[in-house]
């Protein structure tokens, strides 16, 4: 199966780790990602959309004619682009004023939008392409009494009518894959809420605000790491979790995975292919469950 | 957190044009379905450290309370998460609308109440039209204040925490100019040039 | 036809119509035209004097046929058709031409209303050579009574119509009557028992000997006419005889199969053999055999070896049932919002998962509140008492899209539901998390009151989620009012889900050939004076089914549904308008066209031909054009009646352009009288003839009116017509395609429907029409010649 992939800026940066593990894993769940040549910033949710809205639709008009050139669905990571690329495509959908702007904006570039493009995210590809029964087919280490918490966030499962692939309240794609990959999905209050990725760099006291929550509930309900499928809020919850734990006096200590390093953990592959050792909060908690549950499942036997 | 900054709602205050303004921008057509229900303000994650809560800021639109409106922390704090237009029995999307405020305050001459702000997005999108993707160091850099030292050396310490492990480069990447990019942005410019 | 002798009266009405039209004029032109034997002008025509005049004219002059030109028909038709039955002239052989309220009142040109009234009567003076006699018939109906749904309103109508001496078969689709009021503790205001109020009078509707209860039935066919209906009924079985089943329950004993309670909103489970609930009526276990492992398996049948009553009969076979009755109520209720609807009718989104509902135990709704009620309440997760208990409403209701009413009882319910709370456990909490509180009713703004003075929270904001957290449960929502975040524990959370009309209201409503409004209950034939009515003349309707409302509203809206049926069949005879459509069978060739256009059923293609039932027909003529061989007409409005009138209205000098509007009888020409009546001004261009719907008008007569010097036609459709707004533009538009062929532009017809107040609406479609018509110039007389052609010189 064949994708045209959407890196996004931050996958390019801070969240190398996650494509690093999703193309160690794509070759086992018959998944290709073939990059957009050439792509730049999705349109940045908000970040350029409230400064210039044109701009910002017409970069994701950029990505999503060069995309359409490919003759494929476009997939990507991250759940802020996830969101961006479709609002973009709506609008050029159901706004002919604004796509004839945009039209005149890309034509000098020798592009053209005719509004096939639909985006998915790789959460997507994992639920509804691939399978979880093949998911679990291909475990070589099933994850035995490692306790994960699964982080959805916000832009994964809304707005309600964006391509959605889950439930907006009660998202199970990310909890079947844990189960898959013979973990234990831990149930927490905080599953969907926003970790204020867009307030990271104007209002840190805000986000870390917003952030603690899901690290605090995560942490109550015993969970040994937490995963997510967005480099944003990845970010937020791992690279900030010690600044967050300074804040507020707080004691977590979490380990925080991207999905396709946990399922790539499942698969046996070595941690380094993973990008496991550029994550900030040190993951040597999680190798050590396992290790003493892979004792007690050999000790039961 | 002070909730409420004036008490008395008069005339003058109300602006008449302002709706019509706010039906034009992208989901502003609903702005008089709010009923004010509030689930708005119950469901947003980011409440906490708003001035007004989303409804409120409806509730004022309704009212014409333009300046009110964007002078305000809310329009500002909205994170864009989308639970409450999920769960809005009148399927606003109220942060479409919040977008739309923050366009109109940074074209008008209100000040914002966090003054990064409109230099987060000015600057933001200067980085992404100059190389096409987003160049973090140089966003952080442009928008510490050269004199505020603790900022510059928390910033100094995550960044040298992050080059460690590899999530920072010291170039930002470039697209091609084979692609025409900066033509793009020039033919947006000359479309809708932002004022400020 | 015999040699016309045409009486007309054109009345000064005191100065009304004489101060605006010069009626010495009009008589002088109208004494001149064919067949009018007499013209006279009166004072008052609508006084003694000017009705015996009517009469002697009558009696002396040997008149046939008589026009009464002065006020509009709707004030005072069945006043002349008086005098004329007196003086044994047939009435539907005199008409009115209306030259007050559509003539003098609106156009303050003196020579121009006098030109349109001599116009308007000239019309009548033809149409009226053409009528015919008719006679009112009557006909015998059924005094038999179906009421379909047993619920509150069901058991209510079926007690009035027994008692006013009425045989009702009371038809009900579950083991038992008594609806979802049977389920409810305590009613709001009085906190009444419910079941102590609902079950003596299901134990009287049991034991009358006027009600048939018809359990576990639902009607599947409905033919015949008002006063005379044949419902087949389908009977689910039982599987247990009624008769010997004495409900000792050593059946359900010793069943091994355990299922959800339906009476008890799924809390608690009963047997696959199962009373409905203690007091049900009929007080009979019946076998639920999507569960019976006998059904399932072919295995058990243990019940029937217990059974004292030896009651069990597991060969029971489904029965049909044919009953004919004179009138119908439709009480079939409404169902609760769930799941699997609200992803139906929001688009996939399901309103109550924000809330946790069915991800813990202790969010429940207000059904299965009142069901813990009479438990014994309790936290469904461990038995315990509740001490803090919120009440979330509007789940689902006011929405932007699929439910957009509000439920009417949420409010009530939660007030009421605090109140007993506190009185089972005082130190309880009850808080209330509300939009707008609505206690509308009698006693309600005081019961509320009552509420508050005993400390149950008031909170203003739409509750935005409930999330387990532990045992108990996290509530998240907005004090709107202090504008504060409000995060509270609770041990139970009580949603109020939407209403909905009851599952196969839409199929039971074309069954019945009545219609659904937009929010989906049935739609009552007037908002404000017909709200038991449907269209279908003997279909009523009553309770929930119509709309959500509480107990009281539907027990006095029910005494209405009961009163109307009674007037209906009262006098065991309906007399029927003559003026219906019929079949000229020498030109119908029976290609059963007709029979897709009628709204009312009335049409049918049979072993004789194509027959049309006289008693369904409402005569509103949507069929007679739609006959490809013009084989159908109407009485009192035939085509010859009709092409007369058009071409009188037509041809009269003047060089102003021609505007003829055909308003739909009742509705929309109401609407043009009541622009009379309030002297609003318009063009005397325009020149209204009444028709019993703009459908009954066709292409040829269209034609006819430009040939004979129309210019521009409007048709006008009431809002309540059977023909609706999308009818009425495809009619039309049918029609512009084909004026087409004769060179005539499109832009010379057009339609609307109106309700009756908006008479601005109509003023303003005459004065935009005019124009438009005044700019396009009038036909030329070229092209009329054509069409005169192609009419056959003119019938």
């Amino acid at each position: 199966m064949k994708y045209a992939y959407f890196p996004g800026c931050s996958i390019h940066a801070s969240a190398k780790e996650y494509a690093m593990a999703a193309q160690a894993i794509n070759k086992y769940l018959d998944v290709e990602l073939v990059e957009i040549p050439e792509w730049n910033c999705c349109g940045a949710i908000d970040a350029v959309y409230a400064y210039n809205p044109l701009l910002s639709i017409s970069l994701s008009a950029r990505n999503l004619a060069l995309a359409e050139n490919m003759k494929m669905d476009v997939v990507t990571l991250c759940s802020a682009c996830y969101f961006t690329l479709n609002r973009a495509s709506n609008m050029l959908r159901e706004n002919g004023d604004m796509k004839g702007k945009v039209d005149r904006a890309i034509n000098d570039a020798g592009l053209n939008y005719a509004g096939g493009v639909k985006v998915r995210h790789y959460m997507d590809i994992i639920a509804n392409d691939v399978g979880f029964e093949k998911i679990r087919q291909q475990v070589k280490s099933p994850l035995r009494g490692l306790r994960v918490a699964p982080y959805y966030g916000c832009l994964i499962v809304r707005p309600t009518g964006i391509q959605r692939f889950d439930d907006p309240e009660h998202p199970t794609s990310m909890d079947k894959v844990i189960q898959a990959v013979g973990a234990e999905a831990v149930n927490y209050p905080d599953k969907t809420s926003c970790c204020g990725a867009s307030l990271a760099i104007t209002d840190e006291e805000v986000m870390m605000e917003m952030t603690k929550h899901p690290l605090l509930t995560a942490k109550n309900a015993k969970a040994d790491c937490i995963v997510t499928p967005c480099p944003m809020c990845h970010f937020n919850l791992d690279a900030k979790q010690k600044d967050i734990e300074t804040h507020f006096d707080i004691d977590i200590g979490i380990p925080v995975l991207y999905i396709t390093q946990l399922v790539g953990l499942a698969f046996g592959l070595p941690p380094k292919e993973l990008g496991l050792h550029r994550n900030i909060v040190k993951p040597d908690s999680i190798f050590e469950k396992l290790r003493v549950s892979g004792q007690a499942t050999a000790k039961a036997a | 957190m002070e909730h409420s900054k004036f008490h008395q709602i008069t005339r003058e205050m109300s602006d008449p044009a302002f709706i019509e303004e706010i039906k034009k921008m992208p989901g502003g057509d609903k702005i008089l379905d709010c009923i004010q229900c509030g689930v708005c303000a119950g469901s947003c994650h980011a409440r906490f450290a708003m001035d007004y809560s989303p409804m409120q800021v409806l509730k004022m639109a309704h009212l014409g309370l333009k300046k009110e409106i964007l002078s305000s922390s809310t329009i500002w704090i909205c994170a864009s998460c989308y639970t409450c237009a999920s769960r809005c029995p009148r399927g606003l999307d109220i942060p479409a609308i919040m977008s739309g405020f923050k366009n109109m305050a940074m074209k008008s001459n209100v000040t914002a109440p966090i003054a990064l702000k409109p230099k987060f997005h000015k600057t933001f999108t200067e980085i992404v039209g100059k190389y096409g993707r987003m160049y973090e160091p140089e966003l952080q850099i442009k928008l510490t204040e050269k004199t505020d030292v603790g900022a510059l050396m928390h910033n100094a310490s995550l960044g040298l925490r992050m080059f460690r492990k590899g999530k920072i480069s010291l170039q930002p990447s470039k697209l091609s100019p084979s692609t025409h990019f900066t033509d793009i942005v020039k033919n947006v410019l000359k479309e809708e040039a932002p004022k400020k | 036809m015999k040699q016309p002798k045409i009486g007309v009266y054109i009345c000064h009405c005191g100065g009304n119509i004489s101060d605006t039209v010069d009626v010495a004029k009009v008589k002088d032109a109208i004494s001149k035209c064919k067949g009018v034997e007499i013209c006279e002008t009166y004072e008052y025509m609508c006084s003694k004097p000017g009705q015996d005049m009517i009469e002697r004219d009558i009696k002396e002059h040997n008149l046939n046929r008589v026009v009464v030109a002065s006020c509009s028909p709707r004030m005072h038709l069945d006043t002349f058709r008086g005098a004329a039955k007196r003086a044994e002239l047939n009435p539907y052989l005199l008409e009115m031409a209306n030259i007050r309220e559509q003539c003098s009142w609106v156009h303050d040109n003196k020579e121009l209303a006098t030109t349109k009234a001599t116009s308007l009567i000239r019309g009548l003076t033809e149409r009226v050579k053409h009528l015919e006699p008719l006679e009112t018939k009557t006909m015998p109906v059924n005094r038999d009574v179906a009421v379909i749904g047993g619920g509150i309103a069901g058991v209510l109508a079926s007690i009035e119509l027994a008692d006013k001496g009425y045989k009702v078969y009371l038809i009900e689709r579950n083991p038992s009557i008594g609806g979802h009021m049977a389920q409810l503790s305590k009613t709001f205001p009085t906190l009444d028992c419910s079941a102590c109020i609902l079950t003596p009078k299901m134990v009287y509707v049991s034991q009358n000997p006027n009600i048939e209860i018809i359990d576990m039935a639902e009607p599947v066919a409905v033919n015949g006419s008002p006063g005379n209906f044949e419902l087949t009924v389908k009977i689910r079985p039982r599987y247990v005889d009624k008769e010997k089943c004495i409900s000792c329950g050593e059946c359900a004993k010793v069943c091994p199969v355990k299922k959800w309670s339906r009476h008890e909103e799924g809390l608690t489970q009963e047997k696959a053999i199962y009373l409905p609930f203690k007091q049900a009526v009929p007080n009979a276990y019946v076998i639920d055999r999507d569960q019976c492992l006998w059904f399932n398996k072919g295995v058990c049948r243990v019940c029937e070896k217990f059974c004292k009553g030896k009651a069990i009969t597991f060969d029971q076979k489904e029965e049909t049932r044919q009953l004919n009755v004179g009138a119908v109520i439709a009480c079939t209720g409404y169902q609760q919002l769930d799941s699997g609807i609200s992803k139906e009718v929001f688009d996939g989104w399901d309103v109550f998962s924000q809330y946790s509902f069915g991800l813990h135990p202790d969010v429940v709704t207000n059904l299965q509140f009142e069901r813990l009620m009479l438990q014994g309440m309790h936290r469904p997760s461990n038995g315990k008492p509740p001490k803090k208990v919120a009440f979330v409403l509007c789940v689902g209701s006011r929405m932007d899209r699929g439910i957009q009413y509000c439920c009417k009882i949420g409010c009530m319910n939660a007030i009421k539901h605090s109140l007993l709370l506190l009185k089972a456990f005082p130190e309880a909490e009850p808080w209330i998390f509300y939009t707008d509180i609505r206690a509308h009713g009698k006693g309600y703004e005081e019961f509320y009151s009552n509420a508050r003075g005993h400390n149950v929270k008031f909170i203003r904001g739409r509750v935005a989620e409930v999330v387990p957290n532990g045992d108990d449960l996290i509530l998240r929502a907005e004090d709107t009012v202090l504008g504060k975040h409000i995060e509270e524990n609770f041990d139970m959370v009580v949603l109020s889900p939407a209403l909905l009309p009851n599952s196969g209201t839409g199929q039971l409503s074309k069954m019945l050939g009545i219609d659904l409004g937009p929010d989906n209950f049935f739609l009552e034939r007037h908002h404000k004076l017909r709200p038991v009515d449907t269209k279908m003349e003997g279909i009523y309707l009553a309770g929930c089914a119509v709309g959500p409302k509480d107990i009281r509203e539907t027990t006095v809206e029910t005494m209405a549904t009961a009163s109307k049926v009674a007037t209906f069949l009262g006098r065991g005879e309906i007399s029927l308008s003559p003026e219906k459509a019929h079949i000229e069978t020498e030109k119908c060739n029976n290609c059963g066209a007709c029979t897709q256009y009628c709204p009312f059923k009335a049409i049918e293609s049979t072993a004789k031909g194509i027959v049309i039932n006289s008693i369904s027909c409402t005569g509103c003529g949507i069929c007679v054009p739609k006959c490809p061989t013009e084989a159908i007409d109407l009485k009192q409005s035939t085509d010859r009646e009709l092409t007369a009138q058009i071409q009188g209205t037509c041809e009269t000098d003047g060089d102003k352009p021609r505007i003829l509007a055909f308003l739909e009888k009742t509705t929309a020409y109401g609407s043009a009288d009541l622009a009379g009546q309030t002297r609003i001004q318009y063009t005397p261009d325009v020149r209204i003839i009444a028709v019993p719907s703009a459908g009954r008008v066709g292409l040829k007569h269209v034609l006819t009116a430009f040939a004979s010097g129309a210019d521009g036609i409007i048709f006008i459709e009431g809002d309540d017509s059977p023909f609706r707004e999308d009818g009425v533009r495809d009619h039309v538009n049918g029609m512009k395609k084909e004026l087409g062929k004769f060179g005539v532009e499109s832009l010379r017809l057009v339609s609307m429907t109106t309700t009756l107040p908006q008479f601005d609406k109509v003023v303003n479609l005459f004065q935009t029409f005019d124009e438009r018509i005044t700019k396009m110039g009038r036909v030329a007389p070229e092209k009329r010649k054509r069409l005169l052609e192609a009419l056959g010189g003119g019938k």
